[in-house]
């Protein structure tokens, strides 16, 4: 079995407002990431994968506060180390970012190289202005990037030329972990194939070991990742591997999210696009019971009053082997989810009752 | 480099064309009001002789003198030469005395007066506002609404204050002047401690207002840096605070730094009312002295003055920005 690179265990986050509510952001959630694996994490904006992101990352900023579970990075248990020795050991080196605006991620008044400078000195002071310059430069290639740009300030280069550059500066010290928030979503498409591209060259090189995508954009993460966690309010209500989630979703809430895809293939323009009605619950006070019980169609009074545990469940994959990752939210059993999705024939259909 | 050169040079070309239009409306403007200057002249150093023909001469002298027999164009093109070389010509009112003269006089406790208070202002101001921006909670609530009120203040209002409290109630400090009037100016200890003296009223009513402006500024500027996605992300990638509020620290200067340019250039004419109210032997004292003298020549070579300043600074600052803003020296380039 490959080396587990990230592991988290019931990890919960919390906003705190300024009338002192809590809001639990990211609530008792747990994965694992193997060395060179790429995980998805989906969900509706607002549903805590950028929370969960920054998180990951142990380095908090109020409002947001920790507040419970395991963060456990090649081995090395990170949670509840100080502010400062997070800073020094942890980001950057073992675990790194690409934000979402990568576009703005930049100082404008400095130059590239500088900041790179800057970023090394954060964990290796002793390093020579000449061995910076020698490993940007290196990296910079592999990122299609000519040597030049670092010696530029953020506003003379292309959207395109930004975001590479973020990425080769987050990838700069080889974490282990590398986030990559929304990383394509203010590119066309083919700068998008490029830079997800580039990032897995950057992997299959061993500068990163392994990778996770937060993204709404569904057909990206099938294409990209190996495993699929879909996120609802703060919790994950289901996760598999890539195939698994886009084809056979078994929690209502990913079925809708995955009905909800627009794909361009043939006979799909005459399928009816599905939306989840409703809004997801507020965090200040979430549900007792299911959380998504106030938009889910097959709803039963059981559903608002029980609290749900995540339960696996064990399926054969392609090579016949117990699929042990795949996990769902939901008080109803998986086979009876099935039928009745089957019952509503074929993955676009908005009709259908309760169970 | 080739569209900087030509950035620069455009600059220029709209910094003389500037000036050239200032420097006619200074010619022009006076002239067109009603009197005549020279009559005035004529008549305060006639009064009382009944020499009819005397006075025509002396009438007749003073029109050669100052030139205004020539026709315009001619009186213009003097008036440029003049220029070129320095010459502000005659003041009326302090007659005999020149232009030239009497606006480096003033200039000097102006400049003396304005430059540190400004510097020092902004300095404090910029600091107070950026630690408020990165500290906030108390220092912050403190800090906001002592700022608001301050720059509120009008600058008469703050001057008078300061004079009831020290001048008037303490009485530390003196009412007026710029130095004690038993003293003549002299590079002596004496006239020195008595500048000195006399100096932190007015400096203080200057430097105060000024104080509240800049942190006001600084405060909102800092804030919003603060919250940049660039600061965040040097956060995740592990950069020391200290570091990241260096990089705050200079964004949040840049508009700063166009106010302090400006506040420079418009400093010979500000501190009107600071002057007035002390009685300061500055630029201010001088302009009022002579508006209500009718004095033209010494008018419009103060307008000119501060006219230069203003230009000047306000040129200076779209070259440098260019160096330390790299956003405005790309949209220089276009």
């Amino acid at each position: 079995m490959a080396k587990k690179m990230l592991e988290v265990k019931d990890l919960t986050t919390k906003y705190i407002t300024r009338f002192r509510e809590n809001i639990y952001a990211v609530d008792h959630v747990s994965f694992e990431v193997e060395e060179g694996k790429t995980l998805g994490i989906a969900g509706e904006s607002g549903c805590g994968k950028s929370t969960l992101a920054l998180s990951l990352m142990g380095y908090y900023f109020p409002p947001l506060y920790y507040s419970g579970g395991e963060i456990t990075i090649d081995g090395r248990n990170i949670s509840g180390l100080k502010p400062d020795d997070v800073r020094k050991s942890i980001l950057g080196t073992e675990i790194a970012y690409i934000p979402q605006a990568a576009m703005n991620a930049l100082n404008p008044t400095a130059k590239i190289i500088r900041f790179i400078e800057d970023v090394i000195h954060a964990h290796d002071p002793k390093k020579t202005k000449k061995d910076i310059y020698d490993l940007a430069k290196e990296r910079f290639e592999i990122l299609n990037l000519p040597s030049d740009v670092l010696q530029k300030h953020s506003v003379e280069l292309s959207g395109g030329m930004k975001q590479r550059t973020v990425i080769a500066i987050s990838t700069i010290l080889s974490p282990k972990v590398l986030i990559a928030d929304e990383p394509s979503s203010a590119l066309d498409v083919t700068s998008q194939k490029l830079v997800i591209k580039m990032m897995y060259d950057l992997m299959n090189m061993g500068y990163i070991k392994s990778m996770i995508f937060i993204t709404h954009e569904l057909p990206l993460l099938y294409n990209v990742t190996d495993d699929i966690m879909v996120m609802y309010a703060g919790q994950i209500v289901e996760s598999g591997s890539a195939r698994q989630m886009v084809f056979d979703p078994v929690h209502p809430y990913s079925k809708g999210l995955m009905d909800s895809i627009i794909v361009p293939e043939e006979g799909t323009r005459d399928a009816k696009l599905t939306a989840i009605p409703g809004t997801p619950p507020n965090l200040k006070d979430p549900p007792k019971g299911c959380r998504f019980a106030d938009r889910c169609k097959y709803v039963m009074p059981l559903c608002q009053t029980s609290f749900v545990t995540m339960r696996r469940f064990g399926e054969l994959d392609d090579d016949g082997n117990a699929e042990s990752q795949r996990r769902y939210r939901c008080i109803v059993p998986v086979h009876e989810l099935k039928e009745t999705f089957k019952r509503e024939g074929g993955l676009r259909n908005t009709g259908g009752a309760a169970i | 480099m080739k569209g900087y050169r030509k950035y620069f040079g455009k600059k220029i070309l709209w910094f003389f064309i500037t000036l050239f239009f200032a420097v006619v409306l200074n010619f022009v403007l006076p002239r067109l009001m009603p009197g005549d200057p020279v009559a005035n002249i004529t008549a305060r150093i006639t009064a009382g002789m009944s020499n009819v023909t005397a006075t025509q001469a002396i009438y007749n002298e003073y029109i050669k003198k100052f030139g205004t027999d020539q026709p315009m164009p001619v009186q213009f093109v003097r008036y440029i030469g003049n220029l070129l070389r320095g010459d502000f010509g005659q003041s009326f009112s302090q007659y005999p005395r020149t232009v030239g003269d009497i606006l480096a006089s003033s200039m000097a406790w102006t400049v003396g007066l304005q430059l540190p208070a400004i510097v020092t202002g902004w300095i404090i101001g910029n600091i107070l506002g950026a630690i408020a921006a990165y500290i906030r909670k108390g220092f912050d609530k403190v800090l906001l609404p002592i700022s608001l009120m301050i720059s509120g203040l009008p600058a008469f209002g703050l001057a008078i204050i300061l004079l009831m409290v020290f001048g008037l109630g303490l009485r530390v400090l003196p009412l007026q002047g710029g130095y004690a009037q038993s003293l003549i100016p002299a590079f002596s200890l004496t006239f020195f401690k008595s500048v000195i003296y006399h100096y932190w009223l007015p400096f203080l009513s200057i430097v105060i207002i000024f104080i509240g402006g800049q942190a006001i500024g600084m405060r909102s500027m800092s804030i919003y840096e603060l919250n940049a996605d660039y600061v965040k992300y040097s956060r995740f990638m592990g950069i020391k605070d200290s570091k990241i509020v260096g990089y705050v620290f200079r964004n949040a200067m840049l508009p700063q730094i166009s106010g302090l340019a400006l506040s420079l250039g418009t400093m010979v004419g500000g501190a009107l009312v600071a002057e007035i109210i002390f009685n300061y032997p500055g630029l201010g004292t001088t302009i009022l002295g002579g508006i209500t003298g009718s004095d033209y020549p010494l008018i419009s070579g103060a307008t000119l003055i501060i006219t230069i300043m203003v230009l000047t600074t306000s040129f200076i600052i779209d070259i440098v920005y260019g160096f330390i803003d790299p956003r405005v020296k790309a949209a220089q380039y276009d």
